[in-house]
């Protein structure tokens, strides 16, 4: 079945469960063949940093790092804010599988194509 | 052939049980396997997680896989073609 979903990521460390949270959605999505997108802003961009999630483990859930891997090779892509992530000197060098960073217009072009979207 | 686990009424090529594992941590792991099914092969699927009950027919509906025995925890999915 075709279709979009966007799952919104505003959080990293300062809510963890948050974070976690929003990959397995976003794990759900793309494993019920979905085009998946997590657009991460705000505190939320700095999940995108190699190594970043590597000690991030939510009781009763997997891994941070795994979800996201999971995801990336799932097909899962992952649109981080370009002004969220300058400001805050992270390496666009290091960035994980999947992740690319965009401005707010490839968003608004993903949603405004027809794509609901949970935010967390 | 699988065919000997609660809830069998049709033979399965493959089984898996996912014990806990819910939300989108389960069906990515089913969908990994399905995937790695023959079109038309049968997978007998253990899920105790309170969410599979309305989470795996949501996902055949999605996905287009075809959920034949739905007796929770146990579910038999046929593998869509292509």
């Amino acid at each position: 079945m075709a279709g979009r979903f966007c799952v919104s990521l505003t959080c990293a460390k300062d809510n963890s469960d948050k974070a976690t949270v929003a990959f397995v959605i976003a794990n759900a999505a793309v494993a019920s063949e979905k085009e998946t997108v997590v657009f991460l802003s705000t505190e939320g961009v700095r999940v995108a940093q190699k190594g970043y999630a590597d000690d991030i483990r939510e009781e009763g859930f997997a891994p941070l790092k795994d979800l996201m891997a999971n995801y990336a090779a799932a097909g899962g892509k992952i649109l981080v804010c370009s002004p969220c992530f300058k400001k805050r000197g992270l390496d666009e060098a290091r960035l994980v599988d999947g992740a690319v960073i965009v401005g707010g217009a490839k968003l608004v072009e993903f949603l405004s194509q027809g794509a609901p979207c949970v935010t967390y | 052939m699988v065919g000997d686990s609660p809830g069998a009424g049709t033979a399965a090529e493959a089984a898996y049980d996912a014990g806990d594992l819910g939300c989108g941590e389960l069906v990515m792991e089913l969908r990994r396997r399905m995937l790695a099914l023959p079109p038309g092969a049968v997978l007998a699927l253990t899920a105790r997680d309170p969410g599979a009950v309305l989470d795996i027919p949501a996902w055949c509906h999605l996905t287009g896989h075809a959920l034949i025995t739905d007796r929770h925890p146990f579910y038999r999915i046929r593998r869509k073609e292509g």
